[in-house]
């Protein structure tokens, strides 16, 4: 491929590059303009703003030390100080206001003798090793003291100080020398502003005032969770990346988009050559605004480790060792497979799995080769085993598979429900926004069994917390339907204009019916009535009331029927169609909204367009020049069924560990043990890799040019930063595979791939890379009608018209507890790890969970004579596994909980077959087990470790005959 | 064929038919329950399915089979026009 050099790419956006001191002011200011003049220059800024950024604005720069615009401002260091002409002294321009008329004047002798005094204070107390000072040319302290003309230090050195205080080195990522501090609590106020979790604290007054973790702890062993926005706030070398001081300051920079949550951050990745030393949250991110979390800021160390795949493999069988083959043996190895199986065994006998972590042009290739080459609907993705209930309920209901909001639409909420999420620490970009509107007064009703940390937000007020019992959602959805209808708290207004009025009628009389009152259904979902009452109250009344979920929404017998029940309850209360309200999923993977939208399901092509639709499929069998397969396709759980019956003979699985992730792995084990042709495209030899025939090594985010699409339909550019490690792009190895098949596919650039898309998917034919340049990121819809993007859908109508109330009849999952297993397993993610771990457990974010353990509360554990850190054994009717117990109070008493990010917990040997009515989606959330003290690992975990050995063995082996 | 693959079509058959009989007579949720196996279910899931309405002893709900029976109808219809 011919790399572009694209200068844009190079440059960070200059409007998001300048510091202007304090932030934009407040919704409530800033609509009135207001006149001032600051050195004689008239400037003209939305009331509310402060003097230092009116001046800013103008690029008139002030000094300063304690104020960023990331924060509020503080006027602690006094360096930013200015004359009023008629006001006395010389107040902080930072905390003053601008006021009509007023004239200001930032420079003259008073006020450069002022700066200088005070830095001279500073530097008093200062180490002056700025030139092996880790932040010598990044530090606003050295360029404060070159801007004010500080020359000598009349005090000496020799007085009381802190140069000696000592390190603190416990982070992995971050150093914290409070030796180099100035005490301009940035780092403080980084720390509960921007991040929510008040880990940090100013202790001790006047010269013993020092910035502390926790209760004068290590950072480590504080509530610090390492997002690292008091790194980033610091102005000194007092709060340092490592690889800052381990490399020097970067020299150039690339706005990309973290390949982490469906969030989907903004980062600039900060180079030198070709190694990246930092990743900085984008200020001019329309998803974080300059906010990141542990994952996205620290750990990208795994795209350089040495486990990388760099050379494609192949062999004839799994249990033979690899050997290391070209690009063009391994990619004409795998054609001739996939080709001979299908001339035995039919052209239905194949398929593939397209990627969640990959860009939306690798992903639509994948399912284009499918549909295309293999001539089958054999595509499935990730979606399926966690979003899909989100597709079908919201289609459903509201006429578009998405999200309705902008995350910074919480900003605007009254009340919010969370079910069956849990945003600080799966989306915890989008947990901190929760958690800043929280403070601001907005009421909080948490739907889960257990007591999640949302729930622990400081300075919250009120927060009502529903413990409900796994598997009872509908129950409990229905309950709130019931309160909004019967006593009176409907929209009738919306409910009139905008439904579909027969559906909901049926809606309302099957609603209505006592048999969902919060009192019948207590005994099913173990909520007291009156709160499930008052939380129905709540939503109804607030003002705007929103609704986010997550996966203890969709994985569940029941997922897409939940969904429903959401949409019902925002549509009966007119809480859809403006800012501050919606239905919002928060999608997991970095780019699992965007496989949706590139037809990655059977069923549908590229933009949520059926199969069976003859237009639709026409356009698409014209512009690819093939007759395309008008029925659905297989989906990942009917793969694995048809593989073990003998049917199904080749999978081509590009970046998803399904051996991992997917629910009851012996069944996914023997399932790829019957292929005759596994092909993995992966960064790692993850745990399908185990199995596979062919092994073609892919890249990571920074190692391609792209898009990926977030939980809020943003689609955010991914930009190549280092060269591919294995030579290829991901989908240039789907582009070759292609070839060899005999299906042509010429692109140069993915930017070609997404002007295809742009042809034939409605939703986004106003989507281009050039524009996507223009804007940063778009948010589709983005077509004709909506050029700009769609921030807040359903605004005035719904894709089908008329919003559609759906009936959501409760029905019981089959998983049921009893003797034999008396306890239900939920499954869930911690803040450190992500998924199957691939990536995070190739980084230092190991040190805060090295091991998958299995939480329960006091009472089960005492009823067992379980203490804290025993080996537990957890039985279902699916299999065994061993981990470490965590005696928990955030459990329920007779719910215990796990996750699923080590491979050797084998969570997933626990999780079952059952699954979504609608789609398939595994009920993980759901599992009836028995715990009981044990004392070596299970039978699954021996045989685990024995085949993982002989894989990586076999891997070993190829490296090393390797010539 | 593996019994086992066909007992779990029919158990995901009777859950669909489950969650889509509530607030329908039963000729309307017959339709919407064979509609939605029309448009999610793969071609050999859904005549794996209809193989097994002419067996005995196969644990069909009366919905279910209903919305079978309607499938197995106008997958012999496709077959016609096809011929």
């Amino acid at each position: 491929m011919i790399g572009h050099f694209d200068p844009k790419q190079h440059a960070k956006n200059a409007a998001h590059g300048k510091d202007l001191g304090t932030p934009f002011p407040p919704q409530a200011l800033g609509t009135a303009l207001v006149n001032l003049e600051i050195d004689g220059v008239t400037i003209s800024v939305p009331e509310g703003t402060s003097v230092l950024r009116a001046a800013a604005l103008a690029d008139i720069n002030i000094p300063k030390l304690c104020a960023t615009d990331s924060l509020e401002p503080f006027g602690s260091c006094r360096l930013c100080a200015v004359q009023v002409e008629g006001r006395r002294g010389l107040p902080a321009s930072c905390t003053t206001p601008v006021a009509e008329g007023m004239k200001v004047t930032t420079q003259n002798e008073r006020l450069a003798k002022l700066r200088r005094n005070v830095m001279e204070l500073y530097i008093s107390d200062h180490p002056l090793d700025c030139l092996t000072c880790p932040a010598n040319g990044d530090c606003e302290l050295q360029d404060m003291a070159g801007s004010v003309g500080l020359r000598e230090v009349r005090y000496g050195f020799e007085g009381e100080n802190h140069l000696e205080a000592a390190k603190d080195e416990s982070n992995p990522y971050f150093s914290f020398d409070p030796s180099k501090c100035i005490v301009c609590s940035r780092c403080v106020r980084a720390c509960e502003e921007v991040q929510g979790t008040f880990a940090l604290t100013i202790d001790g007054r006047g010269f013993d005032s020092k910035v502390s973790a926790g209760q004068d702890e290590a950072f480590m062993d504080s509530d610090c969770v390492s997002c690292g926005a008091c790194v980033q706030a610091c102005p000194t070398a007092t709060l340092m990346e490592n690889s800052v001081i381990d490399h020097g300051v970067p020299d150039r920079s690339v706005v990309t988009t973290c390949a982490y949550c469906g969030v989907g951050c903004s980062f600039e990745a900060q180079m030198k050559g070709d190694k990246l030393v930092r990743m900085v949250p984008y200020k001019g991110g329309d998803a974080n605004h300059g906010h990141s979390c542990v994952k996205g800021r620290f750990a990208f160390g795994y795209a350089t480790h040495p486990d990388r795949l760099t050379t494609p493999m192949i062999r004839e069988s799994i249990d033979q060792p690899w050997r290391e083959a070209s690009w063009e043996e391994a990619i004409g190895f795998a054609a001739s497979r996939l080709k001979a199986i299908q001339a035995e065994h039919g052209r239905e006998s194949i398929g593939g799995i397209t990627s969640s972590r990959c860009t939306n042009e690798e992903t639509y290739l994948v399912q284009k080769l499918i549909r295309a080459a293999f001539g089958n609907n054999n595509t499935d993705t990730c979606a399926r085993v966690c979003h899909s209930p989100t597709g079908y309920g919201l289609k459903t209901t509201l006429g578009e598979s998405a999200g309705t909001q902008t995350f910074d639409s919480v900003m605007k909420a009254d009340a919010i429900i969370v079910i069956g999420a849990n945003p600080t620490d799966a989306h915890p970009v989008f947990g901190s926004l929760m958690r800043k509107r929280l403070r601001q007064g907005a009421k909080l009703i948490v739907a889960d069994p257990r007591y999640i940390d949302l729930l622990k937000t400081p300075h919250l007020s009120e927060a009502q917390h529903l413990p409900l019992r796994p598997g009872t959602n509908v129950a409990l959805i229905n309950a709130l339907g019931h309160v909004v209808v019967t006593e009176g708290l409907e929209d009738k207004a919306f409910v009139t204009k905008r439904c579909d009025t027969e559906a909901y009628q049926s809606w309302r009389d099957f609603i209505a019916d006592p048999r969902h009152s919060p009192e019948a259904s207590e005994m099913i979902t173990g909520v007291p009535a009156e709160a499930v009452r008052q939380a129905a109250r709540t939503y109804a009344t607030a003002g705007n009331g929103a609704i986010y979920y997550g996966l203890g929404v969709t994985e569940h017998s029941q997922g897409s029927t939940m969904v429903m029940g959401i949409a019902n309850l925002a549509l009966a209360t007119g809480n859809i169609g403006r800012e501050g309200v919606g239905v919002n999923p928060l999608r997991g993977q970095n780019n699992v909204q965007g496989s949706c939208d590139m037809g990655s399901f059977p069923h549908e092509l590229p933009g949520y367009q059926h199969v069976a639709d003859p237009i639709a499929r026409g356009r698409f069998e014209a512009a690819w020049g093939v007759t395309l397969d008008n029925e659905p396709g297989l989906r990942i759980p009917n793969m694995f069924d048809a593989a073990i019956e003998g049917s199904f003979k080749a999978l081509y699985v590009q970046g998803e560990d399904i051996a991992q992730s997917d629910p009851n792995t012996q069944h996914v084990e023997a399932a790829l043990r019957s292929l005759d042709c596994l092909i993995v495209q992966d960064i790692f030899l993850n745990e399908t890799a185990k199995f596979a025939h062919v092994l073609l090594p892919g890249s990571s985010f920074l190692e391609k040019d792209g898009t990926f699409t977030n939980a809020e339909r943003r689609i955010n550019r991914v930009r190549k930063v280092m060269p591919a490690v294995a030579g290829k792009q991901d989908w240039e190895i789907t582009q070759d595979l292609a070839n060899a098949l005999g299906y042509p596919m010429h692109y140069t650039h993915p930017s070609e791939i997404m002007d295809e898309i742009a042809t034939l998917t409605p939703s986004f034919t106003g989507v281009s890379y050039a524009k996507l340049e223009e804007y940063g990121s778009l948010q589709w819809p983005c077509n004709d009608e909506h050029p700009q993007g769609m921030p807040t859908m359903h605004e005035t109508t719904f894709p089908i018209g008329l919003g559609r109330f759906a009936i959501t009849e409760y029905v019981a999952t089959e998983e049921r507890t009893n003797r034999r297993f008396p306890l239900l397993l939920t499954t869930g993610r911690i803040l450190s790890q992500y998924n199957v771990g691939a990536q995070t457990r190739r980084t230092d974010n190991q040190q805060w969970h090295n091991e998958d353990v299995l939480e329960l509360h006091p009472s089960d554990a005492e009823l067992r004579g379980v203490h804290d850190g025993d080996w537990l054994g957890i039985t279902s009717r699916s299999g065994q596994t061993v981990l470490r117990a965590r005696l928990s109070e955030r459990m329920q008493p007779g719910v215990v909980y796990t996750t699923f990010h080590h491979p050797g917990s084998g969570a997933n040997v626990i999780t079952t077959d059952n699954s979504d009515w609608a789609t398939n989606c595994p009920e993980y959330k759901v599992t009836a087990v028995q715990v009981e003290k044990v004392s070596q690992p299970s039978a699954w975990q021996q045989r685990f470790s024995a085949f993982d050995q002989a894989q990586k063995k076999h891997l070993a082996k190829a490296q090393q005959e390797a010539p | 064929m593996s019994t086992n693959n066909d007992a779990n079509l029919i158990r995901m058959t009777n859950q669909i038919a489950t969650n889509l009989g509530g607030g329908r007579d039963e000729e309307t949720a017959a339709a919407a329950v064979c509609r939605h196996l029309e448009t999610f279910w793969a071609r050999p899931m859904k005549q794996r399915l209809v193989a097994n309405l002419a067996l005995e002893g196969i644990e069909f709900s009366p919905l279910a089979r209903r919305a079978t029976t309607l499938l197995a109808a106008k997958l012999s219809e496709q077959q016609s026009i096809t011929r």
